[in-house]
């Protein structure tokens, strides 16, 4: 390989059919002379300008039918070295730090010697071993190209704000699942707002046996075995669920606000007492009729009971994942919208709760398209108000155009994994903590199951990685009208 | 003319060589050749070398006499050329090549045209009268005949090139050139021609092995025009000896990098006096 032009903090290079350098590969730089290295990724791979190549191509083809039939005597045999400098090809890299005296720093404001300079591919251990990358805590990610592992370490996710992205069908949800059980592996509390019920097995390995996840997987699914008694809840909870989760105007909300306290202060805080309460409320009938509907609304959700038997407490879980480490998955397949999104109004309040008063440490939160059933207000405050608190969201989402910008800004880490679509890949290159080149060139070419991890974790040196796979139930395959027809 | 489509052996014959660059004691040439076939609706081709020297004052004469000896087993031109110039040697090399492809297709093609590249003239430093002379013995011998195409010619009638004075006639047609003086030593072994084969607007100087009867020579035309295709007026298989045999780019390319890993040759590259010395005035060195 050699080094042919630098422009800006890209970098070219000529490399040969034998020299076998890819898309996400890194080469290291390294001028004698200045006694440094520069790192660079190869971010395209491009054919040579070969002057005379589209001549040696159009004789092949004549007629413009099939090639001309003949032989070539060669005695010299010059065909090989034609192939080879007609097989060459330009590496557009990206330059990433430069090395010098065994530390890096991420400057790549001098120009290394042409003529001098030594390129050689530098091995993704190599690499995270220069770059510190890896801790205590490790999480196997998956399996680089050249065999090596991708490990990165749990402290690296703590305080984050992680995406997960890529097109249907490429991975999102295992690596997701591959992180949530890395981290309850080191006793971290989880909650997965699961929007399809597939997470709701990973206690189970794919032979139907129960693995080693088992007893730290709390499956919620609301109304079934997740109901909550309205004596369990704080005001700002329901509040919280009448005014963004069913809209309920500000007159009506001061009007329960007063019925809840009297129930309160009467201990008789029941679904019961309060349709009854609101039935006899002496107050305007169109408050009285926003009120009534909004009650209607959680009774029929079923998601709340008078029975103290059946309502069994989140904080039960919460306390439960606090000691050993777990994972309380929130199963939302079956749930309505509006459903949907009192149980999540519910679940955050009391996440709040339990962070504010300082029951829970922090927690991991894993939110599966959450434009589904998050409120616009919550985007902003899960980047900054409840990262404070200590919820730590990790986004899973096909759709990257849903998740706003300004999340983008923020993340931390970025999991990114096939996408083609040029408007998807224009949203991802918002985040931050990438540059736009590499996103748009490298994650257009990644195949199934490999991800292109950016950030914190791998000290922004972004590596391609193939997931490794779970020995769990992951139940995230599409369910297929074809499959096992003959 | 009137295209016979009786079934023909098309062959043609074209070489090129190529300086790929200058060392400190002479020239590196590469030289390569092509024959085509036209033949039972398809065209093969046989491509030889390239062929690489490294010519220096010293092994010039070597060279090129050893490779004489071994084509032809007879040193025409021994006495007379014995030391081309350095610069000249390039196409000394390449027309020893090429008139053995045009003796190997004469002594294989039987009732078949054999098409050259350029014109039957002999009796220069490159093709002694006799050599030219025994491939036309050759292809008559296997009842071919040696058509001989030039894609420039100097001949003038009225100070008009030859080619550029064509009758409003419908083509295929050819004008017979008669009168045309050549000076000694220089020898034209064929009749000389001007062919329009086909509609567009171009014409070619075609010689025609002048022992081959007139009745022949025109059969021959018309098989041809019968036998292979005629873009821009110009033989198919003729065309594709000559793209066949030239170097590209990258070919030169390559070549530089075989001699450099397999035999360690620097190659220097002198500056260009002409840019050196005139900036942009300077043309160049004109090769």
């Amino acid at each position: 390989m050699k080094l042919y032009k630098k422009e800006g903090n890209i970098l070219q290079i000529l490399s040969f059919p034998n020299e076998n350098a890819e898309k996400g590969d890194y080469l290291l730089i390294e001028d004698p002379d200045a006694n440094k290295a520069l790192i660079a990724q190869v971010i395209d791979v491009q054919f040579a300008s070969i002057p005379g190549v589209l001549e040696e191509l159009l004789r092949t083809l004549p007629d413009g039918g099939e090639p001309i039939q003949g032989e070539d005597i060669d005695p010299l045999e010059i065909a090989p070295h034609i192939t080879y400098i007609q097989d060459a090809s330009l590496l557009i890299c990206k330059t990433r730090a430069t090395l010098e005296n065994d530390a890096l720093s991420p400057s790549s404001s001098w120009l290394p010697s042409r003529s001098q300079s030594t390129i050689k591919k530098l091995s993704v251990p190599m690499l995270l071993k220069l770059a510190k990358v890896g801790g205590n805590r490790p999480i196997i990610v998956g399996g680089t190209k050249d065999s090596s592992l991708l490990t990165i370490d749990a402290t690296a996710v703590d305080g984050t704000l992680n995406i997960v992205t890529g097109k249907k069908g490429c991975g999102k949800s295992h690596l997701s699942k591959l992180l949530m059980a890395s981290l309850i592996g080191y006793k971290a509390t989880v909650v997965i707002f699961d929007l399809n019920g597939e997470y709701t097995s990973i206690g189970m390995s794919q032979d139907g046996k129960r693995n080693m996840y088992y007893d730290k997987i709390h499956a919620l699914t609301p109304s079934q075995n997740f109901k909550v008694a309205l004596d369990q809840l704080h005001l700002n909870v329901v509040m919280g669920i009448l005014i963004h989760a069913l809209h309920l105007p500000g007159t009506s909300s001061r009007e329960f606000r007063r019925l809840w306290k009297n129930l309160k202060e009467k201990g008789c805080l029941t679904l019961q007492e309060m349709g009854e309460a609101i039935r006899n409320l002496n107050c305007n009938q169109h408050v009285r009729d926003a009120l009534s509907s909004r009650y209607h609304a959680l009774v029929n959700s079923g998601f709340f009971t008078d029975n103290p038997a059946e309502a069994t407490l989140l904080d039960e879980s919460l306390l439960k994942a606090k000691d050993h480490g777990g994972a309380i998955v929130i199963n939302l397949k079956n749930t309505s919208t509006i459903d949907r999104q009192i149980v999540v109004e519910y679940v955050l309040g009391k996440l709040v709760d339990s962070l504010q008063s300082w029951t829970l440490k922090a927690t991991f939160l894993f939110a599966e398209e959450a434009h589904l059933y998050l409120r616009e207000t919550y985007w902003d405050d899960i980047v900054t108000r409840m990262r404070h608190f200590g919820i730590f969201t990790t986004f899973i989402t096909n759709q990257p155009d849903t998740i706003r910008e300004s999340i983008y800004r923020q993340a931390d880490n970025i999991f990114l994994f096939n996408f083609t679509n040029e408007h998807d890949l224009d949203v991802v290159s918002r985040a931050a903590r990438v540059d736009a080149e590499t996103v748009r060139s490298i994650a257009r070419d990644l195949p199934p199951q490999h991800c292109l991890t950016l950030g914190r974790v791998v000290h922004d040196f972004p590596i391609v990685a193939r997931v490794r796979a779970l020995d769990m139930k992951t139940m995230g395959e599409t369910r297929l009208f074809f499959k096992n027809i003959n | 003319m009137k295209p016979n489509h009786q079934e023909t052996t098309v062959a043609a014959v074209d070489t090129s060589t190529i300086k790929i660059g200058e060392t400190s004691t002479g020239i590196i040439i590469a030289v390569r050749g092509a024959t085509t076939r036209k033949q039972n609706h398809n065209y093969k081709y046989t491509r030889l070398g390239p062929y690489i020297f490294h010519i220096t004052e010293d092994n010039k004469n070597e060279v090129y006499n050893t490779l004489e000896k071994s084509y032809f087993n007879t040193l025409y031109s021994s006495n007379r050329h014995s030391t081309p110039h350095l610069m000249q040697m390039p196409t000394r090399l390449a027309s020893l090549l090429e008139r053995w492809l045009q003796t190997m297709l004469a002594k294989t093609v039987e009732n078949g045209l054999i098409l050259f590249d350029g014109s039957l003239t002999s009796g220069t430093i490159d093709t002694p009268v006799q050599r030219m002379k025994d491939i036309l013995n050759l292809a008559r011998r296997n009842k071919s005949t040696v058509l001989a195409f030039s894609k420039m010619t100097s001949l003038r009638v009225n100070g008009y090139l030859i080619t550029d004075q064509l009758p409003k006639h419908e083509p295929p047609y050819l004008l017979e050139t008669t009168g045309v003086q050549f000076k000694p030593p220089t020898v034209v072994l064929g009749g000389v021609y001007v062919a329009r084969l086909n509609k567009a607007n171009y014409a070619f100087r075609l010689d025609i092995d002048r022992e081959i009867p007139l009745q022949n020579r025109m059969a021959a035309i018309e098989k041809l025009l019968g036998n292979d295709l005629h873009m821009q007026g110009y033989p198919e298989t003729l065309r594709l000896s000559h793209i066949l045999c030239t170097f590209t780019a990258n070919e030169v390319l390559a070549i530089k990098h075989f001699i450099t890993r397999k035999h360690g040759i620097q190659i220097i590259n002198r500056p260009d006096m002409h840019k050196l010395l005139f900036g942009p005035f300077g043309k160049g060195e004109i090769s």
